[in-house]
């Protein structure tokens, strides 16, 4: 505990500056030295014996000094610092200035090295602009959520935008995968942490695919999370299996949750480039799933359009009792309909 | 229903091909734009703009005009040496390029009210070309409507006097109205056109004897139709037997449009199935039937030139033993089509 709040104070003594209101991370577990600047560090081991409580009462300031100093003091190297201090100059107004001492401390609480960093907020200028308040509430939260020491930090660094989504956006994408979805926790956690885009998606489409996924594929939810479907797009998922289902090689589960074929796995489906799917999954040429992407694009499109309502054309009246359907031809007049003329089964 | 019907039938008759069929028939099929040479309209120069082009004179070599001049067509495989065939002239069918998904607009009428174009499965045209109309030749169209291919044999500007039947009343006069739209009225005299709604299995008690030139595309299962359409279709429990018994209908018809052909005259049979049973089997039943019933010999003409001269455009199902069958294909999705052409000997 004590070594906590030391390394923090080390933090807020270097950098002169005092948040009010950090809050402290509850479930920090172990502070890894190694992951501090090296100045830190040696301050940090000197000094744990020295703590008095005059540290934990520092003189406010009210303005940071964002400096090239103060960047190569927390660690970064000087092409970094610079990088670092030429993005927040160019940032609107003096208030990015002032938080980001504080941002990027949080960002080295959680165990981040100063290459990550720096790595992260040029992938992710946004972060430059969330408080360390809220920076901190959604580092617990995601940690609350399961994601561990490790899966952690491995999930901001190759993510970054994560932590610019307002924790109320995430609740809600959790909410919905444990009570709609029916995913375990862990599950959740997991999603979280191979597929954090996640929380950006529109809770709709998320519906979609999943019942998509579930009831059209017959795909549970562990093969969902194992095959890291959340990392697809709705339109490549759906694309890739009507190919197949048209095809004749998926199948739809009946309500016994038998089909007459073995459909192929998820992960084949999904976890492939396109050419080994066409080619070994689909048994088909790239030619022919080049121009069945364009078909279906434009089937959804109209779909989305006409909201699925049932096309019907007065002109085409003219079915007999008992006569065939000799109609490979179509009526000049009616054009476009003649293309659209079909009701799926 | 009629894709379970299908997948039963088809995959084990097409094999490996079955599932790009398949996904091609579940998927928007492509359209050709029949040119209408008796209308003037520049639909047809923005049609060409937009990158169409007329498959019939962009086929691999050149249809023969004449007969005695040996084809020069050779493409792949092909160890035997395709005999000369002819075409029926004058016919010219705007297609976009393969793998090119863009839909035709509706044809707009010319100052005298005539469409510039009519949209239909450009595989359609291909038993009309088989059927090789020549000048002044008698054709009958045993079963006609909705009209298209009606449409295309009069586009030849070859045909002295065309007889288009349908057995239903209403499908003719649907039939009328088609070309009625396209055709000037001075072509559509009574001295040029006869439309009737007589039963086609009896026109060998009607006429016989009687056309240079007959086509007999015989109401079939539809496949693609069937496919896509639930409204009366003739894979549901009410029709059963009707579908059970197509191919002896089939049959029945063929024979008529045999008897119906002068000696030395042809022949051709059309579908929009890939049903053996509705195809190669209804062809062999009648050609035997002629033989026994009626002592007519026939021969059959092989189709396998317009199939090579047209491969660029469509997929043809590879060692049909008799005729020839367009199949669909994502990247050509017309048909299906099977065609094959007798020739009356006696």
């Amino acid at each position: 505990m004590g070594t906590r709040v030391v390394v923090l104070q080390v933090l807020r003594q270097k950098l002169n500056y005092v948040p009010n209101s950090t809050s402290i991370p509850v479930q920090f577990k172990t502070c890894k030295a190694s992951n501090l600047p090296s100045s830190l560090s040696c301050r940090l081991l000197c000094s744990v014996s020295n703590l008095t409580p005059s540290l934990l009462q520092h003189n406010k300031r009210n303005s940071a000094e964002l400096s090239l100093r103060s960047l190569l003091d927390m660690g970064f190297t000087e092409y970094q610092a610079e990088q670092l201090y030429d993005s927040v100059s160019r940032m609107k107004g003096g208030n990015a200035a002032k938080h980001v001492l504080s941002t990027l401390s949080v960002l080295f609480v959680l165990g981040l090295n100063p290459t990550t960093v720096h790595k992260l907020l040029d992938k992710c200028p946004e972060l430059y602009t969330v408080k360390d308040v809220q920076l901190q509430q959604r580092i617990t939260q995601l940690r609350h959520l399961g994601l561990v020491e490790g899966s952690l930090q491995r999930t901001v660094s190759h993510y970054p935008k994560i932590l610019t989504v307002p924790m109320k956006s995430v609740k809600s994408v959790v909410q919905f995968l444990r009570e709609k979805c029916l995913f375990t926790t862990q599950q959740v956690a997991e999603i979280l942490r191979d597929s954090p885009a996640v929380v950006l998606e529109d809770l709709d489409q998320l519906e979609y695919k999943f019942q998509y996924v579930y009831f059209r594929m017959g795909v549970k939810q562990a093969e969902m999370v194992k095959c890291r479907l959340f990392r697809f797009s709705l339109d490549n998922v759906r694309c890739r299996h009507t190919f197949l289902e048209r095809r004749g090689l998926y199948q739809t589960p009946d309500k016994k949750g038998q089909t007459t074929i073995i459909n192929p796995k998820l992960d084949g489906i999904l976890n492939v480039d396109e050419g080994t799917f066409t080619a070994d999954v689909a048994q088909a040429s790239p030619e022919e799933y080049d121009v069945f992407q364009k078909l279906l694009a434009r089937e959804w499109k109209e779909e989305e359009f006409e909201h699925g309502s049932i096309e019907s054309y007065s002109e085409d009246d003219e079915k007999e009792e008992e006569e065939e359907e000799d109609n490979e031809e179509e009526e000049e007049t009616r054009g476009k309909s003649g293309y659209n003329k079909k009701k799926k089964k | 229903m009629a894709l379970q019907h299908f997948d039963a039938t088809y995959s084990a008759q097409l094999g490996a091909l079955w599932p790009s069929i398949r996904v091609a028939l579940l998927s928007e099929r492509k359209y050709g734009a029949l040119l209408n040479h008796f209308s003037h309209n520049l639909d047809v120069e923005e049609l060409q703009a937009q990158g169409c082009k007329d498959f019939i004179s962009n086929g691999e070599g050149k249809p023969e005009e004449d007969s005695s001049s040996v084809s020069t067509v050779t493409h792949g495989g092909g160890s035997r040496q395709p005999s000369p065939l002819r075409l029926s002239p004058n016919i010219r069918c705007l297609v976009f390029p393969r793998g090119d998904i863009t839909r035709f607009r509706p044809a707009r009428p010319d100052k005298f009210g005539l469409l510039s174009y009519y949209l239909l499965d450009a595989a359609s045209i291909l038993p009309c070309l088989a059927l090789d109309v020549q000048e002044s030749h008698t054709v009958l169209d045993l079963c006609a409507a909705p009209g298209g291919k009606a449409l295309v044999l009069l586009q030849t500007q070859s045909v002295r006097f065309l007889c288009a039947n349908d057995l239903s009343v209403s499908r003719t006069s649907r039939l009328k109205r088609v070309l009625q739209s396209y055709v000037p009225k001075a072509l559509l005299t009574d001295d040029k056109l006869r439309i009737t709604s007589f039963d086609g299995t009896i026109w060998g008690e009607i006429e016989r004897n009687a056309f240079d030139r007959v086509l007999v595309d015989v109401p079939c299962t539809t496949d693609r139709h069937s496919l896509m359409e639930d409204d009366n279709n003739i894979f549901s429990r009410s029709r059963v037997g009707e579908r059970r018994s197509l191919p002896q209908l089939q049959a029945e018809l063929l024979l008529a449009g045999i008897l119906a052909t002068c000696p030395g005259g042809d022949v051709l049979y059309s579908t929009c199935t890939l049903s053996a049973n509705q195809n190669q089997a209804v062809v062999q039943q009648a050609v035997q039937l002629a033989e026994e019933q009626h002592g007519i010999q026939l021969q059959v003409i092989s189709l396998c030139p317009l199939a090579q001269m047209f491969s660029n455009t469509f997929h043809f199902a590879p060692n049909l033993h008799l005729g020839e069958m367009v199949i669909p294909h994502l990247a050509a999705n017309f048909g299906p089509i099977y065609l094959c052409k007798l020739r009356r000997l006696t």
